[in-house]
C-alpha cells in the first residue's frame, strides 16, 4: 500500500522520532498578550460571575440602572390587578358597590382622605357592623380580604382605590402599610363602627 | 518529562478545571435557582407548566423538534424610551421643550437628564426599557431568553439551529390551538411555502362519522383532507399544541428588565 | 518490506508480531465501524433529503427529520470516529512500547459491546427514546454499553504502554493518553449531569455545551493529532518539527480548548460567555502551532507518496483541523457570531472537524495500518485512491455550501423584514450542493466498508483453511505449523 522511500534517513517502517527545536518565540508572545487581552475582555463583558447579569449587560450595576422604577403606571397597573381579583367582587370593579353587599368606594369619604391609617385597617382587620357611607346607611360585615396581601401589594390596591372613579386622595406606599401592619400587633378583631370613628384619618 | 504520575496529575488538573469551571460552577449557580418575582409585581415566575404541557415537552424531545429549532431569544442591547405622563401647570412650555428633544433610543444617563430637564419644566416623564435586538425586532420575544424561563423543564431544549423561527415566545404568538395542530400537521396550510416537514404520524385521518368531531381540524382552503374525512390529533399531537402554548416568554424580570 | 540496517532501536524496523498482535482487535474495531459509517451516511443522505421534499417519508416516525439526523450524526462520531480511534491508538501504543499488545482478547470483547452500545442507541434515538441532549442523545442503555467498552479498551492502551522500555514519551503519547482519560470523564459527566441525575434549569444548556465542545473540538483535536503526530514522521521520512512545538500545542489545547463551547447567545449569565469567547481567542494558539508543525514537518519531505494514498488522507485532515479551527475561532467572536450563530455555519465546523479532519485522519490511518497488521495488501487497491479523491471532493461539497448557505441565513435573520420562510427558502439551494457531497461521501464509505470487508474477508478465510490444516494434519513436516495466514505473510516478503 505505502511505497518504500526511494532516499531517506530513517526507514519507513520505523518509529518516527521528534527534533528538539525550541518553541518560536512569537507564539509563546502571542500567548501571552491574547492571555491579557482575553482578561480585559472577561472583565469588561462578564459581570464577574453575577448570576443575574446576562449579554449585554455588562455589570451588576449596569443591570441595576436599567430596573425600571415603579412608575406610577405600573404600581397602578397591578394594583387594579388585584383590586379587581380580590375587592371587585363585591365593590364592583366600578367602584360602585353593590347593594347588600359592600358599599360604594367611589367619592366615599372613607377613601378620600388626607390621611391613609384608617383606611388601610379597614382591609387589614374587616369591618362589622352599620357604617354610613355616602349618607346611606350599611350595615354588613366585611372580613380582613387584603390581610393576605403584601404590603406592597395592599398599597398598589389602596393607591388605587384612592385614585380611580374621580376619588383623587394621594398614593400609599408599601412602607405605609407595613408601619400599620406593624403596629396591629396580636390578634386583631374586625372593627366596628365606633372603633373606626375613633380612629385618626 | 518522563514521570508519568507527574504527567497525569498535571493533565488531572488541567482538564478539571475545564470540568469545574463549565459543569460544577453551572450546576451550582443555576442548578440551585429558585423561583424569581416578576418586576414590579409579587407574581412568581415560572410558575410551572401544565401537565399536558409536560408531556409535550417529552413529545418536543422524542421527535427532536430541537434539531430545527431554538427557545433561546437573544437581545443585543438596551435603549431607554422617555415617556410624557403628565403636562403640569405649564404644557406649552413643556411641549415646547419636548419637541425639542430626541425622546426615543437614549441610553439610560441620557434619558435621565432629558426626564429631568421634563419635570423641571414642570411635567411628569416615565422612562420606559426596551430591550433591542434582531430577534426582538421580529417579536420573537420582548427580552432576551434567561435562567428561569428554563426553571421546571426536563430536558431543557434551548436548539442550536434555527432552520426554523424561534419557539420561546410560540405561545404568545400563535395562541391558537387549532392554528399549531393545522401546522404540525400541513404546515403549508398555514405558512405559505414552508420548508418544514408534515407530522402527519401525530394525527388520524378518518371517516367523518355522523357530526364531525370537536377536535378535528381545521384547514384553510385548499389545504385539509378530502371531503368526508377529517384530521384528529393524536393524543401525542394535542400535548405538543399545550406544550408550544405554554411557551411564553413575556413578562419582565430582574435579570432581563423591561418597561411592559 | 524493508531491510534491516544496523541503526539504533529509534530507526530499527518494527517486529511484525507486534502488528499482528493489534490485528484482532483493529478487525473488530474498524469492521463495526465501516458499518456504522455507511449506515449513518444513509442516515445523513435521508436528513438532507427531507429538505427539498418535506413529504420524503413523512408519514413514518421512525424517520422524521428530528430523529434521523441526531442518528445520523451520532452514528458518524460514536459508530465510525470513536472505535476506528481506538483500533489505530492501540496500534501506536504498541509500536511506541515496541511489544506486542497486552491482553488482545480484551479490545475484541469491547468492540464487540460498543457496537452493541451503538445499536441499541441508534434504535433508541429512532424510536423516540432520545435523551434530547445534543451528542448524548443515547439512551442509558446504549450509553452504558458504551462507557464500558471504553473503559476496557483503555486498560489494554495503558498496560501496552507501561510495557514500554524507552522511558522517553513521543508527542503521541501525551495527546492519545489524554485522550484515554478525557472521554470517560467528559461522558460519564454528560451522563451523570443531564440524564441520569439531572441538574435543574437551563444548568442542563450549559453542561450540554460543555460537553459538545470537548468532544468534538477537544477530544477529537487529541486523537486525532495524536495519530497525525505518529504518521506524519513517518510519511514525510523527517522528524516531527518539534517535540517541544508539539508539547506546547497538547498543554494550550487542553489549557484553552476545554473552556470553548458557550455560544455567545445562550440564556446564561455573562461570565460563560465571555469564558469561551476568551478561551476560543485563546484557542488560536494550538492551532497555529499545530499548522506551524505540519509545514516544518512537510517542508522538505523526501518521501515520495502513492497519489490518493494514506498520506493524502492525514495531509488533508490537518489541513482540516486547521481550517476548523479557525473557522470555531472566528464563530466565537462577538460580532461575527451575531450573524453565524444559529444557522448553518456550526454544522459546516462541526463536519469540518469530524469528517474533514477526524474520519480522513482515520481513513489514512487505517489504510495504513491494516496491510501491516495483516500482512497482505489491500484487496481492492484501486478503491482506496478513488476513496481519497471522492472524499476530499464530498467534504468540500458538503462543507463550503453550508458555510456560505449558513452566512446567507444569518444575514437573513439579523434582518427583521425578512420573513422566515424566506430565510429558509435562501438556504435551499445550498443544502441541495451539500446533498451531492453527503452523496459522494456516502460512496467514498462504501468504498472503504468494501476494503474493509474484503480484508476481514480474506483474513477469515486464512484462518479458517489454517483450522481445517491443523485438524487434517496435526503434525506438520519439521514441526513447523504452516497457516495460511503465514504463507500470505511469507508471499508478501517475498514480494518486498
Amino acid at each position: 500500500m505505502s511505497d518504500e522511500p526511494k532516499s531517506c534517513s530513517t526507514p519507513f517502517d520505523a518509529e518516527p522520532t521528534a527534533s528538539r527545536s525550541t518553541v518560536p518565540m512569537w507564539i509563546v508572545v502571542l500567548t501571552l498578550t491574547l492571555l491579557f487581552l482575553g482578561a480585559v475582555y472577561f472583565d469588561h463583558h462578564s459581570g464577574w460571575f453575577n448570576a443575574s447579569v446576562y449579554q449585554p449587560y455588562a455589570s451588576a450595576a449596569e443591570l441595576d440602572t436599567y430596573q425600571p422604577k415603579s412608575g406610577a403606571a405600573a404600581i397602578l397597573a397591578q394594583g387594579k390587578k388585584n383590586y379587581e381579583m380580590i375587592c371587585g367582587v363585591c365593590h364592583g370593579p366600578d367602584g360602585m358597590g353593590k347593594p347588600n353587599q359592600a358599599p360604594p368606594l367611589a367619592g366615599s369619604e372613607w377613601v378620600n382622605t388626607k390621611g391613609f391609617g384608617r383606611l388601610a385597617h379597614i382591609p387589614l382587620l374587616g369591618l362589622s357592623g352599620p357604617l354610613q357611607v355616602e349618607g346611606k346607611d350599611w350595615s354588613l360585615s366585611m372580613a380582613p380580604m387584603g390581610a393576605a396581601l403584601s404590603d406592597a401589594d395592599l398599597a398598589g390596591v389602596l393607591t388605587y382605590i384612592r385614585s380611580s372613579w374621580g376619588n383623587q386622595a394621594g398614593a400609599v406606599t408599601a412602607d405605609d402599610v407595613r408601619a400599620v401592619r406593624a403596629a396591629l400587633g396580636g390578634r386583631p378583631q374586625p372593627m366596628n363602627m365606633q372603633q373606626l370613628k375613633a380612629m385618626a384619618e | 518529562m518522563k514521570n508519568g504520575a507527574l504527567v497525569f496529575l498535571a493533565v488531572f488538573v488541567a482538564l478539571g478545571l475545564s470540568w469545574c469551571g463549565f459543569v460544577l460552577a453551572p450546576a451550582r449557580q443555576l442548578g440551585n435557582a429558585k423561583q424569581t418575582t416578576i418586576l414590579n409585581s409579587t407574581d412568581l415566575y415560572p410558575m410551572g407548566r401544565p401537565g399536558d404541557a409536560n408531556m409535550g415537552l417529552q413529545v418536543y424531545r422524542a421527535n427532536g423538534c430541537a434539531a430545527c429549532h431554538t427557545e433561546q431569544v437573544r437581545q443585543s442591547g438596551v435603549t431607554c424610551n422617555v415617556v410624557l405622563t403628565g403636562a403640569g401647570k405649564n404644557p406649552e412650555l413643556v411641549s415646547n421643550l419636548v419637541s425639542t428633544l430626541k425622546l426615543n433610543g437614549l441610553a439610560k444617563e441620557v434619558a435621565d437628564a432629558v426626564s429631568d430637564r421634563i419635570t423641571a419644566a414642570g411635567g411628569k416623564a416615565e422612562i420606559h426599557i426596551i430591550a433591542t435586538g434582531p430577534d426582538i425586532s421580529r417579536g420573537w420575544g420582548t427580552r432576551q431568553s434567561v435562567a428561569e424561563d428554563f426553571l421546571y423543564d426536563y430536558p431543557v431544549q434551548t436548539g442550536s439551529l434555527r432552520a426554523g423561527p424561534d419557539l420561546a415566545n410560540i405561545g404568545v404568538r400563535e395562541p391558537d390551538a387549532n392554528w399549531q395542530l393545522a401546522h404540525l400537521y400541513a404546515p403549508s396550510s398555514e405558512v405559505k411555502g414552508s420548508v418544514m416537514p408534515s407530522i402527519h404520524f401525530l394525527f388520524e385521518v378518518r371517516k367523518t362519522g355522523g357530526a364531525p368531531s370537536p377536535d378535528a381540524l381545521v384547514f384553510p382552503k385548499g389545504f385539509g383532507p378530502p371531503a368526508g374525512y377529517e384530521v384528529v390529533p393524536k393524543p401525542e399531537a394535542k400535548e405538543l399544541a399545550a406544550y408550544l402554548l405554554s411557551l411564553r416568554a413575556n413578562v419582565p424580570l430582574y435579570s432581563a428588565p423591561f418597561t411592559p | 518490506m524493508t531491510e534491516m540496517q544496523p541503526q539504533d532501536a529509534k530507526t530499527q524496523a518494527s517486529d511484525p508480531k507486534i502488528d499482528a498482535s493489534c490485528l484482532v482487535p483493529l478487525l473488530a474495531l474498524s469492521g463495526g465501524a465501516a458499518l456504522w459509517l455507511v449506515i449513518g451516511s444513509v442516515l445523513a443522505m435521508i436528513a438532507s433529503i427531507k429538505f427539498h421534499a418535506p413529504g420524503f417519508l413523512a408519514d413514518c416516525p421512525w424517520l422524521t427529520y428530528g430523529r434521523v439526523q441526531p442518528a445520523a450524526d451520532d452514528a458518524l462520531l460514536y459508530g465510525f470516529c470513536i472505535p476506528a480511534a481506538l483500533g489505530v491508538m492501540l496500534w501506536i501504543f504498541a509500536r511506541l512500547s515496541r511489544a506486542p499488545l497486552c491482553l488482545p482478547f480484551v479490545p475484541v470483547v469491547a468492540a464487540n459491546l460498543w457496537h452493541l452500545g451503538v445499536f441499541i442507541g441508534l434504535v433508541g434515538v429512532l424510536a423516540g427514546e432520545s435523551t434530547g441532549f445534543a451528542w448524548l442523545e443515547f439512551p442509558r442503555g446504549g450509553s452504558v454499553l458504551l462507557f464500558a467498552a471504553f473503559l476496557l479498551i483503555a486498560i489494554p492502551a495503558v498496560a501496552t504502554f507501561g510495557q514500554r522500555r524507552e522511558r522517553e514519551l513521543y508527542p503521541s503519547h501525551w495527546f492519545l493518553l489524554a485522550a484515554l482519560l478525557w472521554f470517560p470523564w467528559i461522558y460519564a459527566t454528560g451522563n451523570l449531569f443531564l440524564v441520569a441525575l439531572p441538574v435543574r434549569g437551563v444548568a442542563q444548556a450549559a453542561i450540554n455545551l460543555w460537553f459538545a465542545s470537548n468532544l468534538i473540538f477537544v477530544w477529537f483535536g487529541l486523537a486525532g493529532l495524536g495519530v497525525s503526530f505518529y504518521l506524519l514522521p513517518k510519511f514525510a521520512g523527517r522528524p516531527l518539527q518539534s517535540h517541544y512545538l508539539a508539547l506546547f500545542a497538547f498543554w494550550t489545547l487542553i489549557l484553552f480548548g476545554t473552556w470553548c463551547g458557550i455560544s455567545a447567545g445562550a440564556p446564561l449569565p455573562a461570565w460563560m460567555p465571555a469564558l469561551s469567547t476568551v478561551a476560543a481567542s485563546l484557542t488560536i494558539i494550538p492551532v497555529l502551532a499545530v499548522a506551524a508543525i505540519m509545514w516544518k514537518t512537510l517542508c522538505g519531505s523526501t518521501h515520495s507518496e502513492t497519489r490518493g494514498g494514506p498520506f493524502c488522507f492525514i495531509r488533508f485532515g490537518v489541513a482540516s483541523f486547521v481550517l476548523a479551527g479557525l473557522m470555531l475561532i472566528a464563530m466565537a467572536c462577538p460580532q461575527i457570531s451575531k450573524v453565524t450563530e444559529f444557522t448553518w455555519c456550526g454544522p459546516a465546523q462541526t463536519q469540518l472537524q469530524l469528517y474533514g479532519f477526524f474520519a480522513m485522519t482515520m481513513f489514512g490511518a487505517i489504510y495504513h495500518i491494516l496491510p501491516q497488521a495483516a500482512g497482505f495488501e489491500f484487496p481492492l487497491q484501486k478503491l482506496a485512491r478513488v476513496h481519497f479523491w471522492i472524499s476530499t471532493l464530498g467534504v468540500l461539497l458538503l462543507v463550503t455550501p453550508l458555510a456560505i448557505g449558513g452566512l446567507v441565513q444569518g444575514f437573513k435573520w439579523a434582518n427583521p423584514s425578512v420573513a422566515p420562510v424566506d430565510v429558509a427558502r435562501a438556504a435551499l439551494p445550498f443544502l441541495r450542493v451539500s446533498t451531492t457531497g453527503l452523496l459522494l461521501l456516502l460512496l467514498g464509505n462504501l468504498l472503504f466498508a468494501l476494503n474493509i470487508f474484503a480484508v476481514t474477508l480474506k483474513w477469515k478465510f486464512a484462518l479458517l483453511k489454517t483450522m481445517i490444516a491443523a485438524v487434517k494434519a496435526p503434525l506438520d513436516t519439521k514441526g513447523e505449523t504452516t497457516s495460511a495466514f503465514a504463507s500470505l505473510r511469507r508471499d508478501k516478503e517475498v514480494k518486498a
